[in-house]
């Protein structure tokens, strides 16, 4: 289990103030954060940019030190074991960095697998295996120099699965990934987690993503927790309402009452706007889904219906209003 | 820690071969052909083969043109040592890899082992070349003592390496390559013996001289070379050698983890 523990960082950075003049700066990154990772977990963390998913993220995987508080993995300091649990951690980061670029595929694989250690017939095994789940075992012996954006990323992810880690910390691992082999990731990642037994750590600008993969959701503001709870009771959290929106031919004005009644009844609200194709659009929110009753009752009445949307809020609704929150 | 030695080793090699800056390799050697080149030149055309009579006394031979070739080999050699090693870890963090490194349990030692026995190969090539153009220009090996030189040799690469650890983390903490580590090789060849003794410099100059490495290795080196002398005669300066050596590996590796914590921490 990955326990984080009352954690803060704080960055202190140098101002240049004039030609000799300079002063310290304070940063707060990550501010008493506390929560728990179990194995076949997929923790998200989420917030907008510069909230410290990224700090985060490091000093869980011991590249950075945490200014006060504690994280322990599997019962292990991180900071007091750190060797140790180098050995059971690994990070991707989304982007083209840590790897060689004067080197083939096989060669990083091979060079990272050996700072950890491993002996050749199982680094040969595991090469062998990661590059064809990611799909480069074609390009294997090609210089990364040579390889597309997505190559790279791909490689990468191989990367941090080299010491078959149990606890795997993904910075943004699908940024600039083409849909179908973000896809393919996301599929890989959810395996990872609930037949491997990983413990993950997810963060993504992708809504979608944290909303398919994860079992639950920090969200983190200025450094802070303002919410954890899984993805779909976070939602109902922020926004109890379901927005249907039923597009007719024409309402006839009998109508209104008998809809008006409906409504009401669920403690919904309505409106019909009409647009530029002389249609109209029937608008309900409420917090009980309505699809059903409202089709009923326009059907009932013989009205042509000619389109249907029905519209759950999503996280990213959420993390718009949050930063909306803060910034205001 | 094997393992690591080996997988850098073989890292590097493929990457020497793939992109090694061969300008590099030719520079070095300039280095070393340039001194030569300058001492004769000056020592056959301005001082027509005269010598000063302290040089006999403070450098124990007559043999200026031998003295000079050596110490301008010698120099190229450990400024190349020097660099391939300090430069190693700032170079992983210029190319993106010191997250990759640092994340893993890696074995240090092993890490800047596997460097320096893989660009040993191509330094040693650089040196014999720079031997054998001096051999043209009067270096005479007729007396040289074959067994003390290697033994020498070895030290010598092992506290330049201990010297290179501590040069590293001075880069890391400037974020500098260029200004670092030219101003180590000016002091360097100008205060260790390179084309002149040691004692002809001012005394407030002399405990420079003391701090690097070079001195004392080229002490030995030229006369088991030279004088074809037993290194029993100088357990003095072995002595000096290895306090140096510990000296700078004990800062080197204490600072260098140092700053590469401060590097990741101050970098994003
Ligand atoms: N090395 C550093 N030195 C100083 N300040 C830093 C450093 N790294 C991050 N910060 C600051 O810490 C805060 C958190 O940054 P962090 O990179 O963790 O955010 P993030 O949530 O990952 O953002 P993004 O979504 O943009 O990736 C930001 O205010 C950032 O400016
Ligand atoms: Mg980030």
């Amino acid at each position: 289990m990955l326990i984080v523990n009352d954690v803060s960082k704080i960055y202190r950075t140098k101002q240049r103030l004039g030609w000799f003049k300079s002063e310290w700066q304070e940063n707060i990154a990550v501010n008493n954060l506390s929560f728990k990772v179990e194995p076949g977990q997929i923790v998200g963390l989420l917030g907008i940019n510069g909230a410290g998913k990224t700090t985060t993220i490091k000093m869980c995987s011991t590249l950075l030190e945490p200014s006060s508080g504690t994280i322990f993995v599997d019962g292990m300091d991180i900071v007091k074991n750190d060797k140790k649990v180098k050995s059971i951690v690994n990070m991707i980061a989304g982007g083209e960095r840590m790897l060689y670029w004067k080197l083939t595929a096989k060669e990083n694989l091979r060079y990272f697998g050996s700072l950890y250690g491993l002996k050749e017939a199982e680094l040969d095994h595991r090469i062998t295996s990661l590059l064809r789940e990611v799909g480069l075992d074609i390009k294997s012996n090609i210089p990364v120099e040579q390889f597309s954006k997505g190559m790279k990323q791909r490689l990468q992810i191989a990367r941090g699965l080299i010491n078959n880690p149990k606890y795997l910390f993904l910075d943004e691992p699908t940024l600039g990934l083409d849909a179908s082999i973000a896809k393919h990731l996301r599929n890989y990642v959810k395996e990872l987690a609930k037949e491997k037994g990983k413990a993950i750590i997810l963060t993504s600008h992708y809504m979608k993503e944290v909303e398919e993969l994860c079992d639950e959701v920090l969200i983190i503001d200025k450094g802070s927790l303002v919410m954890q709870d899984k993805p779909e009771r976070l939602t109902n959290l922020f926004f109890k309402e379901n927005t249907l929106k039923i597009t007719v031919s024409e309402i006839p004005d009998s109508l209104h009452t008998k809809l008006n009644n409906e409504i009401s009844q669920n403690k919904g609200t309505w409106q019909i706007q009409s647009t530029d194709d002389d249609e109209y659009d029937l608008i309900i929110k409420s917090e009980k889904d309505m699809t059903n009753s409202i089709v009923s009752l326009l059907a009932y009445h013989n009205l042509r219906i000619l389109n249907i949307v029905s519209e759950k809020p999503s996280l990213e609704d959420v993390i718009l209003l949050m930063s909306e929150r803060t910034s205001a | 820690m094997f393992s690591v030695i080996k997988a850098t080793f073989v890292r590097n090699t493929i990457a020497m071969y793939r992109a090694y800056p061969w300008s590099f390799f030719l520079g070095h050697i300039l280095t070393g052909v340039y001194t030569v080149l300058f001492a004769y030149f000056t020592y056959t055309y301005v001082f027509k083969g005269s010598l000063d009579p302290r040089f006999k006394i403070y450098a124990g031979s007559n043999d200026y043109l031998s003295y000079v070739i050596l110490g301008g080999a010698l120099y190229s050699f450990a400024v190349s040592t020097l660099m391939n090693v300090s430069r190693s870890l700032i170079t992983e963090y210029r190319e993106g890899t010191l997250e990759g490194l640092l994340i893993s349990p890696f074995s240090r030692k092993g890490y800047f082992i596997g460097n320096v026995t893989q660009q040993i190969m191509r330094t040693s090539l650089e040196f014999i070349i720079i031997v054998t153009f001096g051999l043209i220009f009067g270096l005479d090996l007729s007396k040289i003592n074959i067994f003390g030189a290697i033994l020498i040799w070895v030290l010598s690469i092992f506290s330049f390496f201990c010297q290179a650890l501590f040069l590293g983390s001075i880069m890391l903490y400037f974020r500098d390559t260029y200004i670092s580590q030219n101003t180590l090789f000016f002091i360097m060849s100008f205060v260790s013996g390179v084309t002149f003794p040691v004692a002809y410099l001012p005394d407030w100059i002399k405990p420079l001289s003391y701090i690097m490495p070079l001195f004392p290795s080229l002490t030995m080196f030229r006369s088991v070379v030279i004088e074809g002398q037993l290194i029993s005669l100088h357990i003095n300066d072995v002595i000096h050698l290895l306090v140096l050596s510990i000296t700078y590996l004990f800062i080197g590796s204490i600072s260098i983890k140092h700053m590469e914590k401060r590097i990741i921490e101050q970098h994003y």
